[in-house]
C-alpha cells in the first residue's frame, strides 16, 4: 500500500533478505505481513532455497553422501532425485536441560528401523554433537534449523510421504500442528490425541470416562484465583504454568504465603487467561512410577483391536515431587504391591486404547496408600525410552517407528511384556559444580544434564553401581554426617541405626543430634555452623566425612544447610537429600561390603 | 601399511553421563569408532555407563558393558575379557615377532582417545597404577607419554618453547605460596587460573584483583585431582583459533578444519560462538598456523589420530601463541566433522589400528583418500545454548569455565546467512538476530523488539561476556554505536561486527517498507 516514494518489499528486496539469512517470520514482522503472507509471496516468486552438498571438496569431486544445507544464493541445487517413499524424521535441535541425548537416540533408531523397512529416511537436525547428524545414519541428512519454514521447505522439496514428530522431544512436537495444517502427513499417534493428553479439560474428561483417578486440581489466571483453588484442594499444592516444559517454574507450595510469593517471583511468566497456572493437590510421600509403553491401536479401525505392551515400569527412589528427569529410578519396581502393578498396567492399557496410540506413550503415576493416580500422559517418545530399551533388551524406539509406518506389533513379534530378573537403576547427573552458590536440592524443576545406569542381579549393587557411575561412589566405611529437617527428624534414628550397624561413625549437630542421642545412638556431636568450629563444613572440606545425609527444610532452605550441601558437592562427598535416597545408599553399602561387585555385558543379560 | 593383525580385541572407553563439557559428541565419536573397528573384523569391547547412547546398543560392539567408568571397574572388565579371549582359544601374549602385520591376532588393546576426558583420565590411571602393563594391555591411538605431554600444561609449554613456538607467560603451582610467587613474576592482573586435569576447565577463572586471585587459586588447587594449577598472563581480548589436525604413523599430517572464535579469549571455546573456516586471518597467517599445528602434533608425539590445537593472536601486533592441545577427539572434532563432512572419529579409529591416511577412502567422494585436506565453499556457525534460567542463583557471566549445555550449528554461503540460521536454531524463541516481534528482557525490564535500548544497558551487556551478548551488538548498532565503539567494548573482530552491521542495516531497510 506504499505511496510512490516509500520503499516497498520488492522481489529483489525479499531475495536479498533471504540471502542475508532473514527468516520469513522476521521479514513478516518487519514489513507488517504474516508469516503465511511471506511464504505465499516467496512461492509466487519461486523464491525457494537451493540445497547444496557438504562434500569435503568444494564440489571438486562427485559426492555420494547426500548431506545438505540450504542457501538462498540462487546457485545450483544439488539434491538428487529419488522416487522412493520418503519419511522425514525431525530431530531435537540443540541439547538443553530437559531435552538431551535420549531424544537423539530415538531419532537415530527411527532412521535405522525405517531404512531397514525400505523407506528412504530424511533426517533434519541442527545439533552437531549428535549421531543423528552423521551422514550415514539416515539416507539423507539436512543440517537445518527446526522451524516451520525450514522444515516445510525440505518436506516440499523432497516430496515426503510422512514425517515423524514424536521422537525428537518438544522441539518437533511444537511444530507438529503447524506442519499438519500445511499439508504434512504426521505419522503415528494423531496430533489430536496428543492434544487430548495436553489439554486439561479434554484429559480430565477422558480419565472420567475411563474411571481413572487423578489428583484433585484446578486452574487460575491470577493470584486470588490460585489461592481459592489451593484452599479448596488443601495444601500442599503443586503449581506450574501450563505451557512450559522440563518443569520450568514448577513448585510445591505449602502455604498461602508461599503461593503469593510464587506469583510475585514468576511475574515474568505472563500468566493470563490463555496461559493459566495449573494447581494440583500434591500427594505427599507418594511413590512415583513412570511407564513407557508401545501400542499399535491407531493402526486399526477399532480401539479394541491391536496390541498394547508395557516396555517398562520405573519406580522412583525419591518421593513424589522430584522431576522425573532428575529422580533416581528402579526397573522393575522394588516396593510396589502386585495389586498396584496390575492397576498401573490396566490404566496404561485403557489410555493407550482410548488415545488410539500408534507408537510410544509415557505415563507418570503417583501411588499413595495403595491407590494409583495418573499425573501425566505423553503419547510420544519419552526421556526414559533408551533406558527401558537397554534394561529389557528390546529396541522400543525402533519398533515404534515401524509401527508408526504401518506395521503391527504382532508382525514385529513384540506382544508380551518383559519383566527382567535383574535390576536396572537410573541415576541422574547434575551440573552443580559449574554453578557456584546454587542449592542442589532436587525439586519439580529438572536440572540434570545426563544419566547413568547400574545393572546387577542384586538391587543394592545395582544402586551402588549407579552412584559409582554418576561420580559419587558410596563409601564402605568412615563417618556419616546426618542432619534432618524437622519434618524428618522422627525418622532420623532409624536411618542412623542402619549406618551405625554398617560400621559407620555417626556425626551430627544441633537438634538432629539431640534426637539421635535421645534414641540411644552413639555419635560424635559437632558444632552447628553458627555455633562454632569445627563444624560440618570444616569436616567435609577435610575429607573427614564420607557421606552426608541432609534433608532440606521446605521452600526457603536455611543458609547453613545450603552451605553444607554445596560444600559437599565441591568436595566430591556423596550427599543424599532424601530419606529414600539414604535408605538406598545403605542398601548399596551393605551389598558392597558383603559381596563386592562384578561386571557383565548387556549381551549376557538379554 | 595395512592394518595390524596382532590385535584381537579392542576395548573402547566411552564418556559416561552427559555433563557440561562432555556431551553427546562422544556418543557420536564412540559410535563411529565401534562401527569402524567392527568393519575391520576386530572384536570390539565397549564400556560406557550411559544407557542413552547409541554406542551402547548391543549391535554396535561384540561385548557391551553398561558399567561405571572407573579404573577399578575397567580393570575388572580387562580381567574378565582376557579370560574370555583365552576361552575363545586366543593365543594370549604368544607371538612375539616385531612385524605387526603378519601375526596371529592375540592382543587386547585399549583405545582411550574417543571417550573425552573421562576415558583419557581412566586410561591414564590404569597406566600409572601399572594395571595395563600387568595385564599386557597396549594403549592405541595415543601413547601415555604423548598424553602426558599434551595434558600437563608445564611440560607442554616447555616443549613448545623448545621447538621455537610462543606461549603465554605462566607458571605451575601446587601451593598457595607458589601461586603468589608466579603472580608476582607475571606482574599484572588480570590473571588466568586453570586447574590441571579437570573437565571443561572446571574450577578455572579470571582474577582481576588479589582477593579474587587467592579465592580462585585455592579452589583450583582443591578441584584439581593432582592439586595443580596453571597461572597465566591474560590474553583477554585476543583472537582465538582452533585447528583440527590428524596424523598417521608414517607422519602424514592434515588439517581437517580451521575454526575461529567469534568471542575473543576469556570465554571458554565451548561457550563461544565459533565459525569455520577461519575468516579474519590472512593466508600467510593461516599458513603459519597450519605449520605450527603440524609442529605441535609431532613434538607432542600423537602418533595416530586427531588432536585439537588452540591458538591466540594479539589483534594489536599479530603475536601468535599456542594455548593448548587436546591429544584426543574433542567437542571441536565433532563440530569439525559435521562442518566438513570428514568423519574424524572413524578415521582416527582406523589410524589407531595401523592404516595410513592415504590408504583410507573418503566415503563421501569415494575417490579421494583421507589424506586430502577438506576444502569448504560455505560458512559454518556454531552458537552455544545456555540454561541459566534453571540456575537463577548462579552467576551468568561467561568465563574460562564452560557453562553451556548444548549447541546449534548452521551452514550458509555467507557468514550472515549461516549466523542468522544458527540463531533461529537455538530454540530460545528467536527467529534470527532481531526483528521477529519478540520482546527483550533485561533483568526485570521488558523492551519491545524494535525499541532502542538505553546506552548504559547496552554498554554493560557488551563489556561483560554473557549469553545474550550477540543480540546486544544489534541493539548497540541500532542505538548508534559504531563498529569501532563495539570493538572497544567487546574486542570482537571488526570484520564480524561489520557483517552484523549489514544485517542490521537491512533490517532497517525492510522495516522502512512497512507503513
Amino acid at each position: 500500500m506504499g505511496t510512490g516514494s516509500s520503499p516497498r518489499l520488492t522481489p529483489e528486496r525479499l531475495a536479498r533478505a533471504k540471502s542475508l539469512g532473514f527468516s520469513d517470520r522476521q521479514i513478516a514482522h518487519l514489513t507488517g505481513l504474516t508469516e503465511e503472507d511471506v511464504r505465499a509471496r516467496r512461492r509466487e516468486l519461486g523464491l525457494a532455497p537451493s540445497y547444496r552438498l557438504v562434500d569435503t571438496c568444494a564440489a571438486e569431486f562427485e559426492a555420494y553422501t547426500p548431506y545438505y544445507y540450504s542457501t538462498y544464493d540462487r546457485g545450483d541445487d544439488e539434491v538428487t532425485p529419488s522416487e522412493r517413499r520418503k519419511v522425514m524424521i525431525l530431530g531435537g535441535g540443540p541439547n538443553r536441560i530437559g531435552q538431551g541425548i535420549e531424544f537423539d537416540y530415538c531419532c537415530v533408531h527411527a532412521a535405522f528401523a525405517l531404512k531397514a523397512d525400505g523407506f528412504e529416511t530424511i533426517m533434519v537436525n541442527s545439533n552437531p554433537e549428535t549421531v543423528s547428524t552423521d551422514y550415514d545414519t539416515s539416507d539423507r541428512l539436512y543440517f537445518e534449523p527446526l522451524t516451520l519454514e525450514d522444515v516445510l521447505n525440505i518436506y516440499e522439496r523432497e516430496r515426503c510421504w510422512g514425517a515423524i514428530a514424536q521422537f525428537g522431544g518438544q522441539t518437533p512436537l511444537n511444530l507438529a500442528l503447524g506442519l499438519q495444517q500445511n499439508g504434512v502427513h504426521i505419522i503415528g499417534t494423531s496430533p489430536q490425541s496428543i492434544e487430548i493428553a495436553e489439554d486439561r479439560k479434554l484429559f480430565a474428561a477422558m480419565l472420567d470416562k475411563l474411571g481413572i483417578p487423578q489428583p484433585p486440581n484446578g486452574t487460575a489466571t491470577e493470584v486470588e484465583g490460585a489461592v481459592a483453588v489451593a484452599a479448596r484442594l488443601g495444601y500442599p499444592v503443586l503449581v506450574r504454568p501450563s505451557f512450559v516444559l522440563g518443569g520450568r517454574a514448577m513448585q510445591i507450595v505449602y502455604s498461602e504465603t508461599e503461593l503469593r510469593d510464587y506469583f510475585h517471583h514468576n511475574a515474568a511468566l505472563e500468566i493470563s487467561a490463555g496461559r493459566p497456572v495449573l494447581v494440583d493437590k500434591f500427594l505427599e510421600d507418594a511413590t512415583e512410577v513412570d511407564v513407557d509403553c508401545i501400542a499399535d491401536v491407531g493402526n486399526f479401525a477399532s480401539p479394541e483391536q491391536g496390541t498394547v505392551v508395557l516396555g517398562g515400569m520405573l519406580e522412583h527412589i525419591e518421593f513424589a515431587g522430584v522431576h522425573s528427569g532428575d529422580a533416581a529410578m528402579v526397573l522393575p519396581p522394588h516396593t510396589l504391591s502386585y495389586q498396584v502393578i496390575q492397576t498401573i498396567r490396566d490404566y496404561t492399557h485403557a489410555m493407550a486404547r482410548e488415545l488410539r496410540v500408534s507408537g510410544l506413550m509415557n505415563v507418570q503415576y503417583a501411588v499413595k496408600d495403595e491407590k494409583v493416580f495418573v499425573l501425566e500422559v505423553n503419547p510420544r517418545a519419552s526421556r526414559t525410552v533408551p533406558f527401558v530399551s537397554k534394561a529389557i533388551g528390546v529396541p522400543l524406539a525402533k519398533l515404534a517407528a515401524r509401527v508408526m509406518a504401518g506395521k503391527t506389533l504382532a508382525e514385529l513379534g513384540f506382544t508380551a511384556e518383559i519383566w527382567p530378573d535383574y535390576w536396572a537403576v537410573k541415576e541422574s547427573v547434575f551440573p552443580f559444580n559449574r554453578f557456584h552458590g546454587q542449592d542442589i536440592v532436587l525439586s519439580p524443576e529438572m536440572r540434570s544434564t545426563g544419566e547413568v545406569m547400574g545393572l546387577d542381579a542384586d538391587l543394592g549393587i545395582a544402586y551402588a553401581k549407579s552412584q559409582m557411575a554418576a561420580g559419587s561412589p558410596l563409601p564402605t566405611s568412615g563417618c556419616v554426617f546426618i542432619s534432618m529437617s524437622d519434618a524428618f527428624k522422627p525418622r532420623a534414628p532409624e536411618i542412623a541405626r542402619v549406618f551405625a550397624d554398617l560400621g559407620f561413625e555417626i556425626v551430627s549437630a544441633g537438634k538432629t543430634a539431640s534426637v539421635l542421642e535421645d534414641a540411644g545412638i552413639k555419635l560424635r556431636r559437632i558444632f552447628k555452623l553458627q555455633e562454632g568450629r569445627p563444624n560440618a563444613v570444616d569436616l567435609i572440606k577435610n575429607k573427614e566425612i564420607q557421606l552426608v545425609i541432609n534433608t532440606p527444610s521446605g521452600q526457603l532452605p536455611r543458609a547453613d544447610e545450603v552451605k553444607i550441601r554445596t560444600t559437599a558437592v565441591y568436595a566430591g562427598v556423596p550427599i543424599m537429600t532424601t530419606l529414600s535416597g539414604a535408605r538406598a545408599a545403605a542398601l548399596g553399602i551393605a551389598a558392597l561390603k558383603q559381596q563386592g561387585y562384578g561386571v557383565k555385558t548387556v549381551q549376557e543379560y538379554h | 601399511m595395512p592394518k595390524r593383525t596382532d590385535i584381537h580385541s579392542v576395548l573402547i572407553i566411552g564418556a559416561g553421563p552427559i555433563i557440561i563439557g562432555q556431551a553427546c559428541e562422544f556418543d557420536y565419536s564412540g559410535t563411529q569408532a565401534c562401527k569402524a573397528l567392527k568393519e575391520e573384523g576386530y572384536r570390539v569391547i565397549l564400556v560406557n555407563s550411559n544407557p542413552a547412547t547409541i554406542m551402547t546398543d548391543p549391535e554396535f560392539a561384540d561385548r557391551t558393558y553398561i558399567e561405571p567408568i572407573t579404573p577399578d571397574c575397567v580393570e575388572k572388565i580387562i580381567v574378565r575379557e582376557l579370560e574370555e579371549m583365552k576361552r575363545l582359544g586366543v593365543p594370549l601374549g604368544q607371538p612375539r615377532t616385531s612385524n605387526l602385520e603378519s601375526q596371529i591376532p592375540h592382543k587386547l588393546v585399549l583405545l582411550p582417545t574417543l571417550g573425552g576426558q573421562t576415558a583419557l583420565n581412566t586410561a591414564m590411571a590404569l597406566h600409572r597404577s601399572g594395571v595395563l602393563a600387568k595385564h599386557g594391555v597396549e594403549m592405541i591411538g595415543a601413547n601415555a607419554a604423548a598424553i602426558e605431554r599434551g595434558e600437563d600444561r608445564q611440560v607442554f609449554k616447555d616443549l613448545m618453547l623448545s621447538i621455537g613456538l610462543d606461549v603465554p607467560i605462566s607458571g605451575t603451582a601446587h601451593t598457595l605460596e607458589e601461586c603468589r610467587a608466579i603472580a608476582e613474576r607475571i606482574g599484572q592482573f588480570p590473571l588466568i587460573i586453570r586447574p590441571a586435569f579437570t573437565l571443561g576447565g572446571t574450577g578455572g577463572g579470571i582474577a582481576y584483583n588479589r582477593e579474587e586471585f587467592e579465592e580462585l587459586a585455592k579452589r583450583g588447587l582443591d578441584l584439581s585431582p593432582v592439586n595443580e594449577i596453571l597461572i597465566e598472563e591474560s590474553l583477554l581480548g585476543w583472537k582465538e583459533y582452533e585447528m583440527e589436525v590428524m596424523r598417521d604413523r608414517a607422519d602424514n599430517c592434515v588439517i581437517i578444519c580451521s575454526i575461529e572464535n567469534f568471542d575473543p579469549m576469556g570465554v571458554h571455546t565451548g561457550d563461544s560462538i565459533t565459525v569455520a573456516p577461519i575468516q579474519t586471518l590472512t593466508d600467510k597467517e593461516y599458513q603459519i598456523m597450519r605449520d605450527q599445528s603440524f609442529a605441535v602434533i609431532r613434538a607432542v608425539g600423537v602418533e595416530t589420530g586427531g588432536s585439537n590445537i588452540q591458538f591466540g593472536v594479539n589483534p594489536d601486533n599479530g603475536r601468535m601463541v599456542i594455548i593448548e592441545m587436546n591429544p584426543r577427539v574433542s567437542r571441536s572434532s565433532a563440530l569439525a566433522s559435521k562442518a566438513t563432512g570428514f568423519p574424524i572419529a572413524k578415521i582416527a579409529a582406523k589410524l589407531a589400528v595401523g592404516y595410513l591416511l592415504d590408504e583410507i577412502r573418503n566415503d563421501i567422494t569415494r575417490e579421494t583418500p583421507a589424506s586430502f585436506e577438506p576444502t569448504i565453499d560455505y560458512v559454518v556457525t556454531k552458537i552455544p545454548r545456555f540454561a541459566f534460567e534453571k540456575f537463577p542463583q548462579a552467576d551468568s557471566t561467561l568465563t574460562t569455565q564452560m557453562k553451556s549445555v548444548g549447541e546449534a550449528m548452521a551452514i550458509g554461503r555467507t557468514f550472515k546467512e549461516s549466523f542468522q540460521k544458527c540463531l533461529r536454531s537455538l530454540e530460545i524463541g528467536r527467529s534470527g538476530l532481531g526483528g521477529d516481534g519478540r520482546p527483550w528482557r533485561v533483568g526485570t525490564d521488558v523492551f519491545g523488539d524494535r525499541d532502542l535500548l538505553p546506552r548504559d544497558v547496552i554498554s554493560r551487556k557488551l563489556t561483560v561476556p554473557n549469553a545474550e551478548r550477540v543480540f546486544f551488538i544489534r541493539h548497540a548498532l541500532r542505538a548508534g554505536f559504531t563498529v569501532e565503539d563495539i570493538f572497544q567494548l567487546t574486542k570482537i573482530d571488526r570484520w564480524f561486527l561489520t557483517q552484523i552491521r549489514e544485517i542490521v542495516e537491512f533490517e532497517e531497510e525492510l522495516a522502512a517498507t512497512k507503513n
